[in-house]
């Protein structure tokens, strides 16, 4: 059976294209528009895996997290941040709400998968 | 990527403009308006970001910077002021441009974009901190040498809560080279305490790779902060080997054993080395012992053996009683017997190393009677086999190494004449694999001369010279009696009595040689060995009333089939599991006739790298057999490598499945 991700990302290029790749290698896909639209994924379905921005309007990134966390069905679900390289605090923050590591943009698709990989199997 | 997403990407990228072109108009009214600053810098962000993605780096270095500029604002390291604004709305109207042109292909453009990002950079208070992409992904180019490391991994409490998964830190580790890992539980607490979210184990791994250290950082790369981490270089080269078996020992450890456990270990292991190769020297022949003497050695391995059988005998008797205790008392005494066992035969097993000394001394003196330099290199000689492989495995080595010398090195001005170094290299090199020991007699020679072997075989009728042969097939010719490629007959080797009595040597303890040649790369010889002789793992199957063995390190699957089927396939192919896979009904080639049952067993094993099925009546179950030699009679019969007395007092032949199926191969040739 494939894994889900959910991908909350307010930029729709950005969501687009992490569906694309994680589809192409053959993972399901959920998406949410920013942190408040992404809560109604949660509602005790199968996510394996949850990959979100930071920086979003209504429900950041880490307030995300934190909410997802709270959910006893989604204790523990590995949760991946999308950041650039100059967020290297922002890293240390969502760490400590609950997030599992992190992507790095800009990245190729082999990155993603190699970073999906590390979490998920 | 595809035109769908650079559209959705450009249609966005319009968006964010407008929407920070918006926000800026708030920012002339009031410019301390904190939503439409962090518009702003929220807008630039992403626009960063996608930019980046889609090959827009352009528009990714410029946002980069006022997102900066935005972000002190908002965080009110800096105030907002006309001129930011300024160069702001100038930006924008440059972002439009670039969305048409990302590569500044016009040169106004790019002349518009450096005044732009100096002007940007003059308002960014604080130096952009950002650090030039680092590469560390990419490895150091060039070989690395192996090195073994030492990694302690000790996850805190939480980290499960934060969707980490420690096996797959463990499994990444190992994925890096070959390792092995050594799980301890110290932090383990009383059952009422356990919390079933929390992380209660650590690991040790001690893992062998050519990858830089770097790369074993990196598997921690998310969990830094949630574990302890130690990571140190243990040892150079590969030290795997002789960590493996002292693995088994340390099975059940509460504690972690430690860098400098470890190191003593494997110190411990080099002492007692060197004790018996002292013995080795100074007793008669081969270290039998430590303490005890090699023919009471026997004596117990003869004991344990018939303690084997009787105890197969008992486990049979009790199956067939249904008395719970005697159940438990033979399963008790299974256990007992299996760990007597295996802790018997490794007294019996001795370190490739007694041999290597000899071998030394061969290099030097032969390097030194034909004038050739001869560097000898070892490998994995801490690799222990069964005492009497060993004896039996002396003279086909020396033999190996003796031809590597004499015909594989060339004399120092033929190398340089090919462009190596003078001096050449003999190696030995030893591993295990599963249940065997693969032993690899090596030399960077000048290979093996193909077209001679083809000449002279021709010339002594053991190949017809019409027939095209492939070099797999031609290097497999010197194994063949009366063969010799030698110029001239050395007093060293080469009268062409080796091979065919190297091949024999070998496969009478079970073993199996193998060649591979290039030409002035070298030679290699692939001997693989059994671990043991005396006793095998086997699969008791049986066809009408005959019972047979069959080792269970060849066994790969089982399947039950009608046996009406099995004869109405006209061409002995089968489907298994989507499959064609072709087989032998064993029935029909023994020649057995009673019984026959309704349903047959098909056993597939592989066979040259392909599955072949063999079918069988019945499988019995799994059978620890204590192998007895055919006798005199039966020497020829390859299929079989022995018998076994059952339980009942039965003898169950013991079959090779890889010689059975090339012997039935030939025979339904023919």
């Amino acid at each position: 059976m494939s894994k889900t991700i959910a991908i909350i990302d307010d930029s729709e290029s950005i969501r687009e294209l992490v569906g694309l790749t994680l589809e192409n290698a053959g993972y399901k896909v959920e998406m949410g528009l920013d942190g408040r639209d992404a809560l109604r994924l949660f509602d005790n379905r199968e996510v394996h895996l949850v990959i979100t921005d930071l920086n979003m309007p209504h429900l950041d990134g880490i307030a995300l997290i934190k909410e997802i966390r709270k959910m006893e069905a989604y204790s523990s679900v590995p949760i991946l941040i999308l950041t650039t390289e100059s967020q290297a605090a922002k890293k240390e923050e969502a760490k400590a709400a609950g997030a599992t590591g992190w992507i790095v943009k800009p990245f190729v698709a082999e990155k993603l998968l190699a970073v999906v990989q590390k979490v998920i199997r | 990527m595809t035109d769908k997403l650079l559209d959705i990407f450009l249609a966005e990228a319009q968006d964010l403009i407008v929407e920070i072109e918006k926000a800026l108009l708030l920012l002339e009214q009031d410019e301390r308006d904190q939503h439409a600053i962090s518009a702003v810098f929220r807008a630039m962000h992403t626009l960063k970001g996608s930019s980046g993605m889609f090959g827009f780096e352009s528009v990714s270095a410029i946002t980069h910077h006022l997102e900066n500029i935005y972000q002190d604002i908002r965080d009110g390291a800096a105030e907002m002021t006309a001129p930011v604004l300024e160069v702001t709305f100038k930006t924008l109207d440059h972002l439009r441009a670039l969305m048409s042109d990302p590569h500044l292909a016009d040169s106004s453009n790019r002349e518009n974009h450096a005044t732009l990002l100096t002007a940007i950079l003059d308002h960014q208070q604080k130096k952009d901190s950002a650090q030039p992409l680092t590469k560390n992904s990419m490895s150091a180019p060039g070989g690395h040498d192996e090195h073994t490391y030492y990694v302690y991994l000790l996850p805190h409490d939480h980290v499960i809560k934060n969707g980490t998964n420690v096996l797959y830190l463990v499994d990444d580790l190992l994925a890096l080279g070959q390792g092995l890992s050594f799980p301890f539980f110290h932090k383990l607490p009383e059952l009422h305490a356990l919390a079933p979210d929390a992380s209660h184990m650590g690991f040790e791994v001690i893992l062998c790779t050519a990858k830089p250290e770097q790369d074993i950082q990196e598997v921690f790369l998310f969990v830094d902060t949630d574990c302890d981490i130690t990571i140190a270089r243990l040892a150079e080269g590969n030290k795997i080997a002789a960590l493996h078996k002292k693995q088994s020992n340390q099975t059940h450890r509460s504690s972690p054993i430690g860098i400098e456990g470890f190191r003593s270990l494997l110190a411990g292991n080099k002492r007692e080395r060197v004790a018996e190769k002292v013995k080795s020297v100074s007793g008669n022949g081969y270290a039998n012992s430590v303490r005890v003497s090699g023919e009471r050695l026997d004596d117990l391995m003869n004991l344990v053996s018939e303690l084997v059988t009787t105890q197969a005998r008992l486990s049979l008797f009790s199956n067939h009683n249904a008395s719970p205790e005697l159940a438990i008392i033979s399963e008790h005494i299974e256990k007992i017997t299996r760990r007597l066992r295996d802790n018997a035969f490794t007294m019996s097993l001795v370190p490739l190393e007694n041999l290597v000394v000899r071998f030394q001394r061969l290099v030097n003196d032969l390097s030194k009677e034909l004038n050739k330099e001869i560097v000898f290199k070892t490998e994995g000689t801490d690799t222990e086999i069964d005492k009497s492989i060993i004896e039996k495995l002396t003279d086909p080595l020396l033999h190996l190494l003796r031809n590597s010398i004499d015909h594989g090195i060339e004399t120092p001005a033929e190398r340089i004449a090919k462009g190596k170094p003078a001096k050449g290299t003999v190696h030995v090199r030893s591993h295990y694999s599963g249940a065997h020991v693969v032993i690899e007699i090596g030399d960077d020679g000048a290979g093996l001369d193909l077209e001679r072997i083809r000449e002279k075989a021709v010339a002594k009728g053991l190949i017809d010279g019409r027939t095209h042969l492939e070099d797999a097939e031609l290097v497999q010719l010197i194994f063949l009696p009366g063969l010799s490629t030698a110029e001239k007959i050395t007093g060293v080797s080469g009268r062409g009595v080796g091979m065919d009595v190297v091949k024999r040597n070998i496969s009478d303890i079970r073993g199996e040689i193998d060649v591979v040649t290039k030409k002035d790369k070298g030679t290699t010889f692939i001997i693989t060995l059994p671990l043991t002789l005396s006793i095998l793992d086997g699969l008791l199957v049986k066809i009408g009333d005959t019972d047979f063995i069959l080792p269970l390190t060849a066994v790969a699957k089982c399947y039950e089939v009608e046996t009406a089927q099995l004869e109405s396939t006209y061409n002995q192919w089968m489907n298994f599991d989507g499959k064609r896979i072709p087989f032998f009904h064993l029935r029909n080639d023994f020649g057995i006739t009673d019984h026959k049952p309704q349903h047959s067993q098909v056993i597939t094993v592989t066979h040259n790298g392909a599955p072949v099925g063999l079918a069988f009546d019945k499988i019995e179950g799994e059978y620890q057999a204590v192998l007895k030699p055919l006798g005199e009679f039966y020497r020829g019969q390859h299929e079989f490598s022995g018998a076994t007395i059952l339980g009942n007092g039965h003898v169950a032949l013991v079959l090779d499945p890889h010689k059975l199926i090339t012997k039935l191969n030939t025979l339904h040739k023919n």
